[in-house]
């Protein structure tokens, strides 16, 4: 038992946020004394806090590429692929259209009048640009020419929603009747959910190559000088920050996420633990 | 027989099962982290079907847990850490098994294919009988 009277501090992707307080009731069992401050923001943002100076002792991502992107080596040396998961379409009991849609016509379902679809803030967060390259891989996929522009034009303005956790939320209370957000998230509300096809759900390193052809661009290190990133199959990951005064008590909160225990909070909570 | 028959035959196959034979084989070969493993086994020549991340890590923690396989955390030189898994003396037993058991299921395939060979070429024949009668 590690006995202190320190604060640790968390920052966290939004769709993290049961994994982390699971795993922080654990650990706290482990450490009673310990004190917790935890911050669930949209991932991109999350590492961007960071570089503007904004101190935490254990950052989880829901993108790992954001760790080389922006992280290593100033803030953080090394950082583990922890889970992974897949775009899926949620929706609830009342979305209109929700019994006709399939993973042949969701676009054509989508795009009907009256009904409204969300994506999160492709600059805040990274199951919003994760969105935008389902889209172009979509319109590749079913040969549509014109697909990406025409979900884009129609989807709820993406400043809506900044991060996938209030995209979520939306969905939950009947706001809106599709949103695009990771398979876990739809899991962790009990909603129903339409699963997308391997090739356009980023869900598998077999088509990595396949999901690079997508490309998103995002303000990059430099205020004012844009970047452009390309698909991934999705992974989170989890690093300490080189600041940390609490090395060892961060290392042992890794260590129960990226162990059998955090293995087993992830798959209740809807992830593939890696 | 038409192709959509023998597509349901194939669903009969327990592939969960023999994605651990797969998974085996190719830590066998060389540990791997489960991201490289996913690519490997979508590109190996004996796969059973489209393996997805989900079937692919559930296997690799179970073959853990059973003590087929072990693992441990490896930081990344120019990327992230991973998990990297290799095959135990248990599991190098257990491939040998499954080798075993696939070399008899081989020679009763066959076994079966020589038979209906024979078979459709005596039905074959007593056709080619019935008409010149």
């Amino acid at each position: 038992m590690i006995v202190t009277n320190k604060t640790l501090r968390i920052i966290h992707a939004g769709a993290l946020q049961q994994v982390i307080e699971q795993c922080l009731e654990r650990f706290t069992k482990q450490n009673p004394d310990l004190k917790f401050e935890i911050k669930g923001v949209g991932s991109r943002e999350g590492a961007k806090r960071l570089l503007s100076g904004e101190k935490y002792d254990i950052i989880a991502l829901a993108d790992q590429a954001l760790f080389a992107e922006l992280l290593v080596p100033n803030l953080v040396e090394n950082y583990f692929v922890f889970a992974a998961d897949q775009m899926v379409i949620g929706y609830h009991r009342s979305s209109r259209g929700s019994k006709e849609i399939t993973q042949e016509n969701w676009a054509d379902g989508l795009l009907k009048p009256h009904v409204s679809f969300a994506r999160s803030d492709h600059r805040l967060d990274p199951c919003g640009y994760r969105t935008l390259m389902v889209w172009q891989l979509a319109e590749n996929f079913y040969d549509k020419p014109g697909l990406f522009s025409t979900m884009e034009a129609a989807s709820i303005p993406y400043s809506t929603y900044a991060k996938s956790l209030d995209l979520a939320g939306a969905l939950f209370m009947g706001k809106i009747d599709y949103a695009f957000l990771y398979s876990s998230q739809a899991q962790q509300l009990g909603l129903p959910y339409l699963i997308l096809p391997a090739k356009i759900n980023l869900s598998n390193p077999a088509y990595a190559d396949y999901y690079d052809q997508t490309a998103v661009s995002v303000e990059s290190i430099i205020p004012g000088k844009n970047v452009i990133i390309h698909g991934k199959p999705i992974e989170f990951a989890i690093g300490i920050a080189n600041t940390t005064q609490f090395h060892e008590l961060a290392k042992s909160f890794v260590d129960l996420l990226t162990g059998s225990e955090g293995s087993l909070i992830l798959e209740e909570c809807g992830f593939i633990p890696c | 027989m038409n192709e959509e028959i023998i597509s349901n035959l194939e669903l009969t196959i327990p592939i969960e099962r023999s994605i651990q034979a797969e998974l085996l084989l190719l830590l066998g070969q060389y540990p791997s982290h489960g991201y490289e493993l996913i690519q490997r086994l979508n590109d190996a020549a004996f796969k059973s079907g489209e393996a997805d991340a989900a079937t692919v890590y559930r296997n690799l923690r179970r073959m853990d847990k059973d003590g087929l396989i072990q693992s441990h955390w490896e930081v990344g030189e120019s990327g992230p850490g991973r998990r990297l898994y290799e095959l135990t003396p248990y599991g190098e037993d257990s491939l040998k098994l499954w080798a075993q058991h696939i070399a008899q299921q081989k020679t009763k395939l066959e076994n079966f294919l020589q038979a209906y060979f024979q078979f459709e070429e005596s039905l074959f024949k007593r056709k080619d009988g019935v008409k010149r009668t």
